[in-house]
C-alpha cells in the first residue's frame, strides 16, 4: 500500500506534467501565440505620420481604426511652408510610415533626417507629370546659376492625381501590414469611386475656355487637369494687396480679362469690393492642404466644385 | 607518500627564493605560448565580429582595405569617393545605409550617415535624442567623454587642410544626443545625418535671402528673375532654427559623394544577385564581404603569430633545459644532505620521490601560475588591445 503523502506527490507531478504537455502542444500549433511581441507588433495600430491633410485624410480613411495617423501641424498653418522644431522631426522618425506629398511640398524633409525605409512619396508615380514654374535664380562663386523653386505642388487638386496618390498610400499600408490588404483594398476602393466622381462632375462643369483668376499660384494642377483658363496673382486673403499689386492685375485683366477670381480662404471685404469694382467676383477654392474647420477633405472639394459649378452656369458669356 | 611530499614542500618553502625563480620560470614557460595564442584570439574575433555583422560593402574601386577599414572603424584615409546614387541603387530590395567618412572634430571622424545605422548597429541614445535635422550631431561615448561635452553644447568640424582658405569651413554642429557606450569604434565616432557632412565640405549652404533689401549690398547684378551675388553674400557656419530655412544644396544630390554603401540583404539569394551586379568589371564600383577582409589581413597577422610562437617554444625548451641542468647540480650541491637521508634510515627510492616531487612540485606551481596568468589575459586582454589600438 502506497503511503497517502507519496501519493498525493505523484498525482501533482502527473497533473503538472499533462499540463506542461497541452501548453508545448498550443506553442507547436501556433508558435507566435507565445510570442508577445510578435502579437503585439500584428495588432498594433500603424502609426503613420503625414506632411498634409489631403495625406491625412487618404490614411485616415483607407487604414480607418488599423492607423493611427498623425499631422501635426497646427491650424492656419500652411503645411507647404511649415518648419518643425526638432522635437517633431524627432516624432516623425519613430513613425511606421512617414508620407510625403513629393514635388517640393514641405521643403523642411530635405533638412531633417528621416527614416529612408520609412518614407512614402506618394507622387513618385507621376514625377514626370510635374508642373515646373518660373522662379528666381541667383549666382554666386564658380557654381554658376542656380534657381530656388519651383515646381507645384497642390498635386491633389487633379482628382486623378490625387486617386493615384491614394494608391500609393494604400500600397505602402499594404506592404507593412499585408494582414490588412483585403479591407484596405475594398475602402480605397470606395474612396477611389468618390475621387472619380469629383473628376467626372467638374470635367462636365468646365465647359468653356473663359478667363478665371486664381489669387494665389496654387492652382496649377486644376487648371491643367480640367482645362481651366487660369493665370494667377499673388494675393493674400487676410492682406489688402499694396498699389504694385492692383496695377499688375489691371495690365493682367486687358489680356485676361477674368471675372472670378479663386481665392484660398476668405478674403477681406475691401479686397472683394475693390475687385468687383474692377468687375472680378470672389469664389473661394480651398486647397484644403491643412484640416478645415468643418467637414473633411470631400466635403471641402465639392464645395470647391459646387462653387466652379456656379462660376461655369452662372455667367454664360466670356 | 603524503611524508615524501611534506619533506619536498619544506624543502622548496626553506629555500623561498631558488623556489620563486624556478615557479617563475616554468610559469612564464608555458604561459607565454597560451598567452599569446588568447590574446591573437581575442584580437582576431574583436576585429571580425565587427566584420561579420556587416554583410557586404559597396564602394569605389581601390584599396579594399582601405575601404573596409574606412566604413567598419572610421580609420585610415577615405577611400575613393563614390555617387549617393550607388546607395539608391542597392536600396531597391535591401536595406542600403549610406556612409560618408571624411572629416574629423578634434581627431574624432565626423560619420555622415542615415538613421538606419542607428538601428543596424543596434546603437541606443543614452541622452537626448538622435539627430533630428542638419547641423545636429549624436557622440559616441567615448567621444563625449573625451570632450566632457554633455547636450546642447557644440563641436566644431576641423578644416581638411590649414593653408586651403578657400576650402572646407568649419561647421558648428548642436550636439542633440549621447550614445550608450557599445564598446566599438562607434563610441569613438560623431554621427550626423549624410546631408550635414555634404554642407560640412560645401556642397550645400545656407545664405541671406538674395532677394530680401537688407542683401543689397551683396548683389552684383540683377536681370528680371536672375540675381548675381558678390562675394560679401554672408554664408553660415552654424545652422540654427532662425537660418535652416535658407540652407539649401545645388545640383543633384545622386551626384554627391560617399565613401561607402553598408549593404544589408534580406537573404542569401538577394545578397548573390548584389553581388552578381559588380562582378563585372566594367563601372566605377566594388562589392566586398569585409569578413574575408578581415581574415586576409589576419592570416598576415598569424603568419608572424606562428613565428613568435616557435621563438616561443625554442625558448621554452631552453629554459626547461636550465631548470633541469638547475636540479641537477642542485643534486650535486645536496650530496651531504641525501647521505645524511640515507643514514637516518631513507631508502634510495624515498629519498629519489622526495627529489622528483621538489620538482613535480615545482612543475605544478609553475603551471597553476601560468594558468592564473592565461585567465587573467582572457578577462583583460581585449581591454588591453582596445587601449593599444587606440594610441
Amino acid at each position: 500500500m502506497m503511503p497517502n503523502q507519496v501519493k498525493k506527490r505523484l498525482e501533482l507531478w502527473a497533473a503538472l506534467a499533462i499540463i506542461g504537455f497541452l501548453t508545448a502542444c498550443q506553442q507547436a500549433v501556433s508558435p507566435e501565440a507565445g510570442d508577445p511581441q510578435k502579437q503585439q507588433a500584428s495588432t498594433a495600430k500603424l502609426q503613420i505620420y503625414v506632411v498634409n491633410y489631403p495625406l491625412q485624410y487618404f490614411a485616415q480613411r483607407i487604414g480607418g481604426d488599423q492607423v493611427r495617423v498623425e499631422f501635426p501641424v497646427p491650424s492656419g498653418l500652411d503645411p507647404a511652408f511649415f518648419s518643425p522644431s526638432p522635437e517633431i522631426v524627432s516624432a516623425y522618425q519613430g513613425a511606421d510610415l512617414i508620407l510625403l506629398n513629393g514635388a517640393g511640398y514641405a521643403e523642411w524633409v530635405s533638412r531633417a533626417t528621416l527614416p529612408g525605409s520609412k518614407l512614402v512619396n506618394t507622387s513618385q508615380p507621376f514625377q514626370d507629370e510635374y508642373i515646373l514654374e518660373d522662379a528666381v535664380t541667383h549666382s554666386h562663386g564658380p557654381e554658376g546659376d542656380h534657381s530656388h523653386g519651383q515646381i507645384a505642388f497642390t498635386t491633389w487638386l487633379d482628382f486623378t492625381l490625387a486617386l493615384k496618390q491614394a494608391r500609393q498610400v494604400f500600397q505602402a499600408l499594404a506592404t507593412a501590414r499585408p494582414e490588412g490588404e483585403t479591407i484596405w483594398r475594398q475602402r480605397f476602393e470606395d474612396l477611389e469611386r468618390d475621387l472619380l466622381e469629383l473628376d467626372s462632375t467638374l470635367n462636365r462643369a468646365v465647359t468653356d475656355t473663359r478667363p478665371i483668376l486664381g489669387s494665389h499660384p496654387v492652382y496649377q494642377y486644376l487648371a491643367r487637369r480640367y482645362q481651366i483658363n487660369l493665370r494667377s496673382v499673388h494675393f493674400e486673403p487676410g492682406e489688402y494687396p499694396d498699389e504694385r499689386s492692383w496695377r499688375e492685375l489691371k495690365q493682367l485683366l486687358e489680356q485676361h480679362p477674368a471675372k472670378w477670381m479663386l481665392w484660398e480662404d476668405q478674403p477681406l471685404e475691401t479686397t472683394v469690393a475693390t475687385l468687383q469694382q474692377l468687375g472680378v467676383q470672389s469664389l473661394v477654392f480651398d486647397p484644403c492642404g491643412n484640416t478645415p474647420q468643418q467637414g473633411d477633405f470631400l466635403d471641402v472639394m465639392r464645395s470647391n466644385v459646387n462653387g466652379l459649378r456656379k462660376v461655369f452656369g452662372q455667367d454664360s458669356s466670356h | 607518500m603524503i611524508e615524501t611530499f611534506y619533506m619536498a614542500w619544506r624543502y622548496l618553502a626553506f629555500h623561498k627564493l631558488k623556489t620563486f625563480i624556478l615557479v617563475t620560470s616554468v610559469g612564464l614557460i608555458v604561459y607565454l605560448p597560451i598567452g599569446l595564442r588568447v590574446l591573437v584570439d581575442q584580437s582576431s574575433r574583436q576585429l571580425t565580429a565587427r566584420a561579420q555583422a556587416t554583410p557586404l560593402v559597396i564602394g569605389a574601386k581601390g584599396s579594399q582595405l582601405e575601404l573596409v577599414l574606412n566604413t567598419l572603424y572610421f580609420r585610415s584615409d577615405y577611400p575613393e569617393i563614390q555617387r549617393y546614387q550607388e546607395s539608391i541603387r542597392v536600396s531597391d530590395s535591401r536595406l542600403a545605409i549610406p556612409l560618408y567618412v571624411r572629416f574629423h572634430s578634434q581627431g574624432h571622424p565626423i560619420v555622415g550617415t542615415t538613421l538606419e545605422y542607428f538601428d543596424f548597429r543596434a546603437l541606443k541614445v543614452r541622452s537626448g535624442r538622435l539627430p533630428a535635422v542638419i547641423g545636429e550631431c549624436v557622440l559616441g561615448a567615448r567621444v563625449a567623454a573625451a570632450l566632457q561635452a554633455q547636450v546642447g553644447d557644440d563641436v566644431i568640424s576641423s578644416p581638411e587642410n590649414l593653408f586651403d582658405l578657400a576650402g572646407v569651413y568649419p561647421l558648428k554642429m548642436r550636439i542633440s544626443g549621447i550614445l550608450e557606450f557599445s564598446d566599438s569604434p562607434d563610441d569613438d565616432a560623431i554621427f550626423v545625418d549624410l546631408k550635414t557632412t555634404w554642407i560640412i565640405e560645401g556642397l550645400g549652404h545656407g545664405h541671406q535671402d538674395l532677394t530680401a533689401p537688407e542683401a543689397a549690398s551683396g548683389i552684383l547684378a540683377r536681370e528680371e528673375d536672375r540675381i548675381v551675388a558678390n562675394a560679401s553674400v554672408v554664408q553660415y557656419s552654424e545652422i540654427t532654427q532662425d537660418n535652416m530655412d535658407s540652407f539649401h544644396f545645388h545640383g543633384d544630390l545622386l551626384d554627391y559623394p560617399i565613401t561607402a554603401v553598408i549593404a544589408v540583404p534580406h537573404d542569401q539569394k538577394s545578397a548573390a544577385i548584389l553581388q552578381g551586379r559588380y562582378l563585372s568589371s566594367e563601372g566605377g564600383a566594388q562589392i566586398v564581404r569585409p569578413s574575408r577582409v578581415m581574415e586576409e589581413l589576419l592570416d598576415t597577422v598569424l603568419t608572424v603569430q606562428n613565428f613568435v610562437m616557435a621563438g616561443a617554444i625554442v625558448v621554452g625548451l631552453a629554459t626547461l633545459a636550465t631548470v633541469t641542468l638547475v636540479f641537477l647540480l642542485s643534486l650535486r650541491l645536496r650530496r651531504r644532505e641525501m647521505e645524511t637521508l640515507f643514514k637516518i634510515g631513507g631508502g634510495r627510492l624515498n629519498v629519489a620521490a622526495v627529489m622528483a616531487s621538489e620538482m613535480v612540485a615545482v612543475l605544478v606551481l609553475g603551471t597553476v601560475l601560468a594558468g592564473g596568468l592565461t585567465l587573467l589575459t582572457s578577462q583583460l586582454g581585449s581591454l588591453v588591445i582596445r587601449t593599444l589600438v587606440r594610441m
